[in-house]
């Protein structure tokens, strides 16, 4: 078990730089996720803390050691990867057991080792099978059997639930959950599945393009992000954002639609700069007064109804957990929860 | 609704809509007389043929009689025909050995990037190509006790000259050198076709679960290729025991009989002494031998071939 220094890394394919600089301290027994859009560069980052990429710039530790130039075998790290990259000419038991068997371990150990990650993982039955004669999935569960198996330092995986099933994913996550409690070993989680980043992480750790948009716990992302990309990419369905600026101390947006300021928010910082109101679905109400407008789309789940709401030409996507008669094309007033809404720059992103 | 007739072999069955499928008549031999006319001719009567011979005594020139199993009771009582066996197997084992060996390594010295690859993995493919009766000649040249370079090239390092092929003792070691210096670079081309198959990623995990060079070479490489390396060998071991053209031309089996191998005792047999029955029951035999070895290959490569295995 051990800590984990990222600093100031960078990271450049030939001209191409892929990862610009990136620092992230992770405490020993921290669960932390990467998250960020596809091709920002999470699995490269996760490949450099491995030691299957070189680190172009900056400084990578693990414990006390920096381990810029350490091999990846003598790291002590178990990683799963996105592609699996199972042993094609070995048994599901022997792709999880190679690991113990080079380093010499006691073979009854191994084996016992083996069926244990196999019965979480709900292998059991397919232990003498060919990688090849399993579905996604189950080849998946084998990447992440050959790392739980191991006892590392540290733990890394690359979106390890993307191919399940979503009630085997559910199921997935709280067993690693569950073995993060168990083991504390301090683990490294890239996804592109907000619940997962949510429900697991200790910290999350927003990647785009490169650079880090932002670092915390999940529900500061969520209450508080730092910026548009943080605070459009963390929660489903994504935040409403409306341009438009202040005016006389409220919110007047491009289309002309008024909004109360954000709790909290003086009209003086806001006042004079282009600016982007944010608001969550799930933070508005049908509660009969309000905003006016039209429902354009409305998608019942159930358990909550998602719908979409014309407001003189800004649409608004609204979450709504009672459940209302509303019909599509009908009016309705909408009325925002001034507590959870956000002003950012517009044009540096930022938020006041 | 139109009927599904079975299909029978020769038979067209056309389906027109509408109306009874059309049966045309079996006509295909026409098709099949000349390929198995081909294939007696070719195959089984020569093969008939050592077969019939090998159980008559016959000298050319001379007249012909049946002998039985004369020639095999004979065969069996031959030291010298014993002798041409062990060197076939001896010859052939190292012929096998010591191309896979090279081969193998070439195969991955070139599988790995570095400048002029290219450039050199052609130079190193030209023994292939030369001629077999070419490279006896530079060779029985090369190997000259006083003027061939090797010899030169062993006082350099202060090793005494050698006899090579013209000394008993080493005349089949001296052989092989040869059959190896052109034949590794088929194993190698072979090698690097299978080391171009395998995929890179189960390398990344055995870097990660801690695997070094030699154990990722002997864990992953080496079962990976494995069935290609079973070809080579297949291909090897034929080509070996097959081996006369550099062996003719270098020693014609000489010095005494030292590096005499199955094919030139036959071949000596047959057209030196004209013991065409004789030499036909060798034959025979000979083929038995191969057919054998065969039989041992083609069971190793099933046990090599992960691709098809369903467990162990
Ligand atoms: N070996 C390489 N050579 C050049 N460019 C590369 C290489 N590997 C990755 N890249 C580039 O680096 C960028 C980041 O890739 P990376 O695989 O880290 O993305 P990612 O965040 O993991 O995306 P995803 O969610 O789709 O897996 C991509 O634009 C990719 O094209
Ligand atoms: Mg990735």
């Amino acid at each position: 078990m051990a800590s984990v220094t990222i600093n100031n890394v960078q990271k450049a394919f030939g001209n191409a730089k892929i990862i610009h600089d990136v620092s992230v301290d992770i405490a020993d027994g921290e669960f932390v996720i990467l998250v960020g859009p596809s091709g920002c560069g999470k699995s490269t980052l996760l490949r450099m803390i491995a030691g299957l990429e070189t680190i172009s710039a900056g400084k990578i530790a693990i414990g006390e050691h920096t381990v810029n130039n350490l091999r990846a075998r003598d790291r002590n790290i178990a990683m799963v990867f996105q592609n699996y990259a199972l042993y094609p000419h070995m048994t599901v038991a022997d792709n999880m057991g190679f690991a113990l068997r080079i380093k010499k371990a006691d073979p009854a150990d191994t084996a016992s080792r083996v069926k244990r990650a196999a019965s979480i993982l709900g292998l059991e039955k397919l232990l003498d099978r060919y990688p090849r004669q399993l579905s996604g999935g189950q080849r998946q569960r084998v990447a992440m059997g050959r790392a739980i198996v191991r006892d590392p330092q540290v733990f890394l995986f690359d979106e390890p639930l993307s191919n399940l099933d979503a009630k085997l994913r559910v199921q997935m996550r709280g067993e690693i959950k569950a073995l993060h409690q168990r083991l504390g070993t301090t683990t490294i989680y890239v996804t592109h599945d907000q619940i997962e980043a949510m429900t697991m992480a200790d910290k999350i750790v927003v990647l785009h393009d490169g650079l880090v948009e932002q670092i915390g716990a999940p529900l500061d992302l969520y209450d508080r992000p730092a910026n548009l990309f943080v605070a459009g990419f963390i929660g489903s369905p994504a935040m409403n954002f409306i341009h438009g600026h202040v005016e006389e101390g409220i919110f007047r947006s491009a289309g002309g639609l008024t909004l109360p300021l954000p709790e909290g928010i003086q009209p003086a910082e806001a006042a004079g700069r282009e600016l982007v109101y944010g608001i969550r679905p799930e933070h508005i109400r049908a509660t009969g007064q309000g905003l006016s407008g039209t429902v354009t789309l409305m998608e019942a789940t159930g358990s909550e109804i998602f719908a979409t709401v014309d407001c003189g030409g800004e649409v608004i996507s609204c979450l709504f957990r009672e459940r209302l008669a509303l019909k599509q094309g009908e009016a309705v007033r909408i009325e925002i929860d001034r507590a959870s809404a956000h002003l950012f720059d517009a044009r540096t992103g930022q938020r006041i | 609704m139109s009927a599904i007739a079975p299909e029978r072999a020769g038979v067209t069955t056309q389906a027109i809509e509408g109306s009874q499928p059309v049966r045309l008549a079996p006509n295909y031999w026409p098709f099949v007389v000349p390929a198995l006319v081909v294939v007696g001719a070719v195959i089984v009567f020569p093969w008939a043929f050592t077969l019939w011979m090998s159980v008559n005594s016959w000298t050319l020139g001379q007249s012909r009689s049946f002998a039985g199993m004369e020639n095999y009771l004979r065969l069996a009582s031959d030291p010298r025909f014993w002798e041409s066996l062990w060197h076939t197997l001896t010859y052939t084992f190292l012929s096998v050995v010591a191309p896979m060996f090279f081969g193998t390594v070439a195969a991955l010295i070139f599988d790995a990037r570095f400048p002029l690859r290219g450039l050199l993995r052609g130079l190193f493919v030209m023994p292939m190509m030369a001629t077999p009766v070419a490279v006896a000649l530079v060779w029985t040249m090369m190997f000259h006790p006083q003027l061939g370079v090797l010899n030169y090239l062993l006082s350099l390092v202060g090793i005494p000259a050698q006899e090579w092929i013209f000394n008993p003792n080493t005349v089949i070691p001296s052989l092989v050198a040869v059959e190896t210096w052109q034949w590794t670079p088929l194993v190698m081309l072979i090698v690097l076709g299978g080391l171009a198959s395998v995929p890179r990623e189960p390398f990344e995990s055995a870097e990660i679960d801690g695997a070094n060079a030699w154990q990722q070479f002997r864990y992953l490489t080496l079962p990976m290729i494995a069935p290609f390396l079973m070809i080579a060998v297949i291909i090897r071991t034929i080509d070996a025991l097959k081996s006369f053209d550099i062996i003719y031309a270098m020693t014609q089996g000489g010095p005494g009989t030292a590096s005499e191998t199955i094919n030139i005792y036959l071949y000596n047999t047959a057209f030196s002494y004209y013991d065409m029955g004789y030499g036909s029951a060798m034959a025979v035999v000979f083929f038995i031998v191969i057919v054998a070895l065969s039989f041992i290959l083609l069971m190793l490569r099933q046990r090599s071939q992960w691709i098809d295995a369903e467990g162990k």
